[in-house]
């Protein structure tokens, strides 16, 4: 194990974020507010232990191994979230620090899952730094560094694998940081076009920032405690609802798509199924909050079109609180918990293409019941699926109920309440952020004691690395020489 | 620089892994997802599945914004085909891996680069043509012509008898000016010596050198040169047929080989062969063959393990050349250390001389020394280039690298600190992988 080389990579990804809080600070400064303190102090800490680290292990070898890869995706999130909480703390907005950290994984996870119970009353510095959060985390730690960093050479690949495992990885250029500076420029274009879309719509441009920042990482924190709910211009809810869905493509067919080749984009078997499966329960949730004679049809078809697209891409926002909806439609929507955005988006959960795939091989194994000689390849884009995508797949299906079923065994000992716990797991693993009963969209999660929320963090980095990059750590055979 | 390589073989990955870390933009093509996986999960490069003979799967790859197109598939057609389609598509340059020499006649070469095959490849005949390199030049490692043999690189193994033994390089320097040592290898490492540095027992050093001066060179390292005779080739395989071909009729050559067909095949085609049928592995037929009785041993079966334990036996019955062929470059350095003579590597080999396209500076040669890192270029300096401002002792050369000789028209000479390059001049320089980068701006 090249411990060096971890601790230097380490160490310069906190000088990212010592800069990141700068920014954070600028705010602080422009609105002279008193969280200023906090974010200079707080930069500073993580600018001296970076330069230290990096000082230090100036001799470390070059090589990035299979395992230091993996061991540094997952410590770096866990360090970038400690380090991340330290502005909430010191300024005073979340003073214990069980809960700081609760909301910054939460924030770096794009989960958007929140402890706080009067959010207008944070200081901007503090607002700005909770959304950045979630954007630096949405496109991955990872990628920037490799974007802006030159310094990885080889090792980068190991490092972008271990953080967009993805069932198929794309690759839109030779070089991985072509790459990744390619993925980071669609991100920002999406993030600009929806800030100016929504300023123009007639939010503040603080909030409109923030809110750009939080859809395009399909993370959900809002600067309003009620969330989009706060505005009830269908404007504003139209553009997020398009740009918490753009969040939810896998972002090599957007870029395929800003360079003009819109078949590309249209024949993507994924984007027709995320399509699909969007306008279903759209549909249906539409035709239930209908019969539950809601207020006319447009907003009907607004809230349920918002909440369906909110969740399934794992965004988190709200128009509405959906526990008052009839059962049957809160059951459908925790349904789509489990679906998430598309393989390569922003967006967390199982992901459509695992989906999708699972859909197909089951419906096959039908098939082979009839034909049980029959060759029968799992196909995807008109292209045959090998084999080990489909058991790995399977894999991930298998770890991810095994986890959020214990999960929910273990959490109901914290949060006596079985649907409220299963809520709160299911939310964390799929980094979406309101739960259901004592989590739901209307509450937060303040009154979960500090072991709970220690777990549900663990969750979240869980899930944010798709369960195989954290939980190879935890195997036997990782470890041994 | 964009390469796209067709073909993930052996020489196709080594490529690909060597131009990778030079931070070239390279694209692997190949119709086997599970060669390409392999590959692609440690070296930063963009994999495509796909047919190299495919318009729509070459067009894939990014062909068009491409600047070298390298087909080393298996199948000398495919890589043919393969090429004329890449220059139709409109990448720069193209090179094609043969498994034929008459696509090398000049004769047909026009008709070729009219097809938009600029550059041809034959691994299995340069490795060949090494063999018989060391097969003419008994006592040295490795033995490399420029222009003609106007200057030469000769990879001497050092034993405790030499008297030049626990010199510094100042002092021989001093001694002799018509040789320099520019490379040693040491247990496995590769050094560009300076001053200071002591030749030591059981070293590999290439001295460059005129051929009038060679002589004193292996004087110094008390190497005796001797005639060969008979030679046994274990293993029949196209290296060997290659390399029997290019050696001519006279030495009295036996071939074992397993395969009846192919011992039929080679008995057919060479008839100063004798064709043995069996197992390279089975010493009383190498006895009964007469294998110390051999001047010079070369193992060319397609195991790398076999060649290494052939020429290791040879080597302890007292044979005093051995050749083996290590294709499993874990291997090498072992080898190297194995006491089994000689070692040659067509990948390393076909990757050496794919390298030179990669590189912007006007270069005529690229070889590299067998089982070390190091590198052997032969630059033709320009007009205006950075090379030819200074003597060679004021030009601020990289220590990774060192100037060994120039030939300039029709004479050579060894480099000094003093020596001033003109433009014209053909420049020898040795160099470590991480030197190469800053000599192309000596040389641009």
């Amino acid at each position: 194990m090249n411990i060096k080389i971890i601790a230097r990579v380490l160490g310069l990804l906190l000088l990212v974020e010592g800069v990141a809080m700068l920014l954070a600070f600028a705010i602080a400064l422009g609105y002279k507010e008193y969280d200023q303190q906090a974010f200079l102090f707080s930069s500073g800490m993580n600018v001296v232990l970076g330069s230290c680290l990096v000082f230090f292990t100036r001799n470390a070898r070059r090589d990035i191994g299979k395992r230091e890869g993996y061991i540094i995706v997952t410590s770096v999130w866990i360090v970038f979230s400690v380090f991340g909480s330290m502005p909430y703390v010191l300024s005073g907005a979340i003073p214990n620090f069980s809960d700081a950290f609760f909301e910054t994984m939460s924030g770096f996870s794009t989960t958007g899952s929140s402890v706080l119970s009067n959010i207008e009353s944070l200081p901007h510095g503090i607002l700005f730094w909770r959304s950045m959060t979630q954007w630096l985390g949405g496109m991955g730690i990872i990628v920037l560094s490799l974007a802006i960093l030159p310094v990885f050479g080889i090792g980068g690949m190991q490092l972008f694998m271990a953080e967009v495992p993805g069932p198929t990885p794309d690759r839109i250029s030779p070089r991985i940081r072509q790459t990744a500076k390619t993925l980071w420029g669609i991100y920002m274009i999406f993030t600009v076009a929806e800030m100016l879309l929504l300023w123009l719509a007639g939010m503040d441009l603080f909030d409109a920032i923030c809110h750009a920042f939080t859809t395009m990482s399909s993370g959900g924190f809002s600067t309003r405690q009620a969330s989009i709910a706060y505005w009830s211009s269908p404007a504003i809810h139209y553009i997020i609802i398009v740009f918490m869905f753009f969040a939810g493509t896998n972002f090599t067919l957007s870029w395929l798509a800003l360079r003009g080749s819109f078949s590309r984009f249209f024949h993507d078997e994924e984007f027709k199924y995320y399509g699909f499966f969007v306008l279903l329960f759209t549909g249906l949730i539409f035709i239930g909050l209908m019969l539950s004679s809601y207020v006319g049809i447009e907003p009907a078809f607004r809230d349920a079109l918002f909440q369906v697209v909110s969740v399934m891409t794992t965004t988190g926002f709200t128009t509405v609180d959906y526990l008052t909806w009839s059962p049957v439609l809160v059951a459908l929507l925790f349904g789509l918990f489990f679906f998430g955005g598309s393989a390569g988006s922003t967006g967390g959960s199982i992901k459509i293409m695992r989906i999708v795939l699972l859909l197909k091989n089951s419906y096959h194994e039908l098939r082979r019941m009839i034909h049980p000689q029959a060759v029968i390849p799992v196909k995807f884009n008109k292209q045959s699926v090998d084999v080990k995508i489909i058991t790995n797949v399977l894999a991930f299906f298998m770890f991810y109920f095994a986890i959020f079923g214990a999960s929910t065994i273990v959490f109901t000992l914290i949060e006596p309440d079985f649907e409220s716990a299963m809520g709160a797991v299911a939310t964390s693993l799929g980094n979406i952020g309101p739960g259901l009963g004592t989590v739901g969209p209307a509450e937060n999660f303040m009154h979960i004691n500090a072991l709970g929320k220690w777990f549900l963090s663990f969750l979240m980095l869980l899930g944010r690395l798709e369960l195989f990059t954290v939980l190879v750590l935890f195997s036997p055979s990782f470890w041994r020489e | 620089m964009k390469v796209v390589i067709a073909g993930a073989g052996e020489v196709g990955t080594h490529l690909a892994r060597m131009l990778s870390n030079e931070d070239h933009d390279i694209v692997l093509l190949d119709d086997s997802p599970e060669k390409l996986s392999i590959i692609s999960g440690d070296v930063d490069l963009m994999p495509v599945t796909g047919s190299a003979h495919s318009f729509q799967d070459l067009k894939q790859t990014g062909l068009a914004k491409a600047d070298l197109f390298i087909a080393v598939t298996p199948f000398e057609e495919r890589n043919v085909l393969a090429c004329a389609m890449a220059s139709y598509l409109g990448v720069g340059r193209t090179i094609a891996r043969i498994n034929n020499s008459e696509y090398l006649m000049p004769r047909y070469r026009e008709k070729l680069s009219n097809m938009g095959i600029h550059e041809l490849i034959y691994p299995e005949s340069l490795a060949a043509k090494e063999i018989v390199a060391s097969v003419k030049q008994t006592g040295t490692r490795q033995l490399i012509e420029f222009s003609n043999g106007k200057l030469l690189l000769l990879g001497i193994k050092v034993r405790e008898n030499a008297p030049i033994l626990n010199k510094t390089f100042e002092e021989l320097a001093l001694e002799n000016e018509h040789f320099l040592v520019v490379a040693i290898n040491r247990e496995g490492k590769t050094i560009i010596p300076n001053g200071h540095d002591v030749m030591m027992n059981g070293d590999v050093v290439f001295f460059v050198s005129t051929r009038n001066e060679q002589q004193r060179i292996f004087e110094l390292t008390a190497k005796t040169t001797f005639e060969v005779k008979n030679i046994m080739f274990l293993g029949g395989s196209r290296i060997a047929q290659k390399s029997i071909e290019k050696l001519g009729d006279q030495y009295r050559i036996k071939v074992v080989e397993e395969d009846v067909e192919r011992c039929q095949l080679i008995a057919e085609k060479y008839e100063n062969a004798l064709v043995i049928n069996g197992d390279c592995r089975d010493l009383k037929l190498l006895r009964d063959e007469g294998l110390e009785k051999m001047d010079a041993v070369i193992a060319t079966t397609g195991n790398s393990e076999t060649n290494i334990l052939g020429c290791h036996l040879a080597k302890s019955l007292g044979v005093r050349r051995t050749v083996a062929e290590v294709e499993n470059l874990a291997f090498m350095s072992l080898a190297e250390n194995m006491n089994i003579g000689s070692i040659v590597n067509k990948k390393l080999i076909a990757a050496s001389y794919i390298y030179r396209f990669t590189l912007n500076a006007a270069i005529s040669k690229v070889k590299c020394l067998t089982a070390s890192e190091a590198e052997v270029f032969e630059f033709i300096a320009k007009d205006e280039t950075k090379i030819t401002q200074k003597p060679i002792k004021n030009l601020d050369f990289p220590s990774e690298a060192k100037i060994g000789g120039i030939i300039r028209g029709e004479d050579a000479y060894v480099a000094h600190g003093d020596t001033q390059i003109i433009a014209g001049d053909k420049v020898v320089v040795f160099t470590l992988p991480s030197g190469i980068r800053k000599l192309e701006k000596f040389f641009k």
